[in-house]
């Protein structure tokens, strides 16, 4: 076997490996290929913290594991996008509206302090709450019913509130509309309070108890030694004052609490809080589940949810499988009938440069989408384009009267630099959608990209070795394997 | 056939330039058109992932023909649930008259499109739409969901990644050739480029087709199959007129073309084929991005054979006749 033969070699087992590969090695399928739903999450600045920074976004992102885990689908995906982006996917998850509420409600826990000169306003709102609160507690205790919300004596002010929160309501008033009240209240008493660096970060711990007393339920808290020393300083600055700790969850202000004298000089230590917010049972229960669930770092919004039926997924990938199959298999027959022998290892060359792609997809491992299988088809027509600069080269060399190795090779060094050129070109904007693009458009980039340095590669070594071996048989070393004899002009007819 | 067809890409230069002036011209009539429309407000009739807003999908299980259902029922339907669905009670929520209803593959697939919903109000509008036009194979049904805010950013990624792109290749050809290749190579794409957009400008404008992050991904692919069959071209011009330096450039501009031509016009022809093959059997996910790939391919083409190496003849100092 003479030199030449080992790239032969080298193809044959290269050729093997790849097809172990892929029938060993499973393909990571896109969502859009095998069902699911996917969610982008934006993780939002606050006040406090206005630039979102990638430990923070890590913060967010521990957080929602767990959540997400709690969810109970199998073979969920947590990943960073960009700066402030999370991206969800759940295979087979056809409900993402559930997905989205256990995500979407992120209890993010603040600790505020009064503002001076607000006690007045503070007082009045509080006021109003008490009076929207004890109608939701009326209406919830007897299952919403209409009937009664006609028999309860909505005044004046209540009406007023309505108009001032600018709450509509088409038809009559419902527990609904309470409900968006009372927090619409809320979030105005909460305006009152200034934030502190104490927030849900510090929690380590959240539970509920029954006061002995009052029978109302609360919600106990507990932090870690940075949030009770946190505590302890808040506590100490408005202890005896008449300022109030106001305790804020996504912006809705729970309770305010006033901090008593005796820890003037301390604060409240143990890193221990209790909010008291004249909870039900029920409410006590979901307060600690969200707050447990772990409070989020930064609060988080839903910006994009796609949701795509299994069976919609497999219809796809049959389809563009069989359309890239169909393709391949009338490039192969183009390829043959215009280049004869050449084609032919064109041909084997191609199929050589599929099953590395292929089995790149499954080593690295690539997730295969749509767009992706899109960049796929595209790049077996680069990886032809390499092989017809090739031949058409050859075809050349061979009518200027060279003789069949000479031009074999001149053909490989002429064609060079256009190929590089050429794949060059694609790769920049590959690298470039890679870099800059977003979701799938990444995925396109990555699979063009690959097949791209994969086609120089073939193009260059598995075109070449294969032809030569090809060539090592006496019986294949004639012109007529690689032209038609109409095209041979009269005077080079005689040269081999 | 003959390995080197003649071609008088210099002699029938003005030709050239007039065709590919009049499909730039049209193009940007068909994007202005656009842009003035009421209903598009842009050079492109941009589609949900730069808008923003929901679109839903659902598949009917009818077995034989579908009975065609009347759309504005659907949307009436729709508009209702404000009143009547708890998701839609906060003022804030999104105007649900603005709906897009249309019937697709024979009245099998219903597209509803909506301003930007949350989780729940989508599928209370899928719950709603099911109750009183079903069944439907609710194993199929697809609902994409995109904020305004992230739509726009799409665009703008989109948009960066197309100019970064532009601006590597033509460094590229640059540092590989000169000043003028590059230049001629970065004119040729964008007039493949804008004639591509300004089809699919007639197209969004006549049969409401719109362009999404497929369509900006097809853009790319077409810059890069661009400027590589234009640099094969180049390429050519470069080697002849260092090897036969004593001919007019004219006829090394024609000698170079005529070399490449039957390469260029294969590659188009295999890349074509998958292509045409996407179109026909691969489903209605990636039609439109096969069709604007199959339109830059086409043109591609064209530029690389006539428009730039014709142009090249004007850049140049040496003597032509």
């Amino acid at each position: 076997m003479g030199k030449k033969n080992y790239w032969f070699l080298f193809v044959i087992i290269f050729a093997i490996f790849s097809i172990f590969i892929c029938t060993n090695i499973p393909f990571q399928l896109g969502l859009d290929l095998r069902g699911g739903s996917q969610l982008t999450l934006e993780v939002q600045p606050t006040r406090e913290i206005t630039k979102i920074t990638p430990s923070e976004i890590e913060g967010v992102k521990a957080v929602l594991d767990k959540r997400v885990n709690g969810l109970g689908v199998s073979d969920s995906q947590l990943q960073t996008v960009g700066t402030n982006q999370l991206l969800l996917e759940l295979p087979g998850e056809q409900d993402p509206s559930g997905a989205a509420k256990v995500l979407g409600e992120t209890a993010l826990l603040e600790f505020r302090i009064q503002k001076n000169g607000t006690a007045a306003q503070l007082r009045d709102l509080q006021t109003q709450r008490n009076s929207v609160e004890s109608i939701i507690n009326l209406l919830e205790e007897n299952n919403n019913s209409s009937q009664l919300l006609k028999e309860i004596n909505i005044n004046n002010d209540i009406n007023q509130l309505f108009e001032k929160y600018n709450i509509q309501s088409d038809q009559i008033l419902d527990l609904v509309e309470f409900n968006i009240l009372r927090n619409k209240i809320s979030t105005e008493i909460a305006g009152l309070f200034e934030p502190t660096s104490l927030t849900g970060q510090y929690l380590i711990n959240a539970g509920r108890r029954q006061d002995q007393n009052t029978n109302n339920w609360e919600v106990t808290l507990s932090f870690n030694n940075d949030g009770g020393e946190l505590f302890a300083d808040l506590t100490k600055s408005i202890a005896g004052t008449s300022r109030l700790l106001g305790i804020v969850i996504d912006g809705i202000s729970y309770s305010e609490a006033s901090v008593g004298k005796q820890f003037e000089t301390a604060g409240i230590t143990g890193g221990a809080a209790t909010i008291s917010g004249n909870f039900t049972a029920d409410d006590a229960r979901n307060l600690e589940v969200q707050l447990r669930g772990g409070a989020l770092p930064l609060p988080i919004e839903i910006i994009q949810i796609r949701t795509i039926g299994p069976s919609l997924g497999t219809q796809n990938i049959r389809l563009s499988l069989f359309a890239a199959l169909t393709g391949l298999f009338f490039v192969a027959i183009f390829m043959i009938f215009i280049y004869k022998l050449a084609g032919f290892v064109a041909v084997l060359a191609l199929s050589c440069y599929s099953l590395f792609t292929l089995s790149i997809y499954a080593l690295l491992p690539v997730t295969l989408t749509l767009p992706g299988i899109a960049g796929f088809i595209l790049s077996i027509g680069m990886a032809v384009d390499a092989n017809v600069l090739i031949f058409e080269r050859l075809k050349e060399e061979l009518l200027n009267g060279n003789t069949l190795i000479r031009s074999i090779d001149a053909s490989f060094k002429n064609a060079f630099s256009s190929i590089i050129d050429g794949h060059l070109t694609t790769l920049i904007s590959c690298i470039t959608l890679f870099y800059l693009g977003t979701g799938f458009v990444k995925g396109f980039a990555a699979t063009l990209g690959i097949g791209v340095v994969l086609s120089l590669f073939t193009a260059l070594t598995c075109t070449k070795a294969i032809l030569k071996f090809l060539m090592s048989f006496q019986g294949l070393r004639k012109i007529s394997n690689f032209i038609y004899a109409n095209q041979i002009p009269p005077t080079s007819i005689n040269v081999q | 056939m003959k390995a080197n067809l003649k071609v008088q890409i210099y002699k029938n230069r003005k030709y050239v330039w007039f065709v590919s002036f009049s499909l730039c011209l049209i193009s940007i009539i068909g994007m202005l058109i656009c842009l003035k429309s009421s209903s598009i407000k842009a050079p492109l009739n941009l589609g949900l992932d730069y808008t923003g807003g929901t679109q839903i999908i659902l598949e009917r299980s009818c077995t034989d023909d579908c009975i065609s259902i009347n759309t504005s029922e659907i949307s009436n339907n729709i508009v209702a649930l404000k009143k009547e669905d708890k998701s839609f009670s906060l003022n804030t929520s999104p105007n649900l008259s603005r709906s897009q209803i249309q019937l697709l593959d024979n009245s099998q697939l219903i597209s509803i499109r909506l301003p930007f919903l949350s989780a729940d109000q989508s599928e209370s509008v899928v719950a709603e739409v099911n109750k009183h036009f079903g069944p439907f194979k609710n194993e199929n049904t697809s609902v994409e969901i995109i904020g305004p805010s992230l739509g726009k950013r799409l665009l703008k990624s989109s948009l960066i990644s197309l100019f970064f792109a532009f601006l590597g290749i033509a460094l590229y050809i640059n540092f590989r050739y000169d000043r003028r290749y590059s230049f001629l190579a970065l004119f040729a794409l964008l007039h493949d480029i804008l004639i591509v957009c300004g089809v699919f400008a007639w197209l969004g404008y006549f049969f409401n087709v719109e362009v999404d992050s497929l369509f900006a991904v097809s853009l790319l692919t077409i810059a890069g199959y661009s400027v590589n069959n234009t640099v094969v071209v180049f390429d050519r011009i470069r080697e002849k007129s260092s090897m036969e330096n004593q001919l007019s450039f004219k006829y090394q501009i024609d000698k170079a073309v005529g070399a490449t031509l039957t390469r260029t016009l294969y590659t188009s022809l295999t890349t074509l084929l998958p292509l045409i093959c996407i179109l026909i059997f691969g489903g209605s996910t990636l039609y439109w991005f096969a069709f604007s790939l199959l339109i830059g391919v086409i043109i591609g083409s064209w530029s690389s054979i006539a428009l730039a190496p014709s142009m090249l003849s004007i850049t140049s100092n040496k003597n032509l006749d």
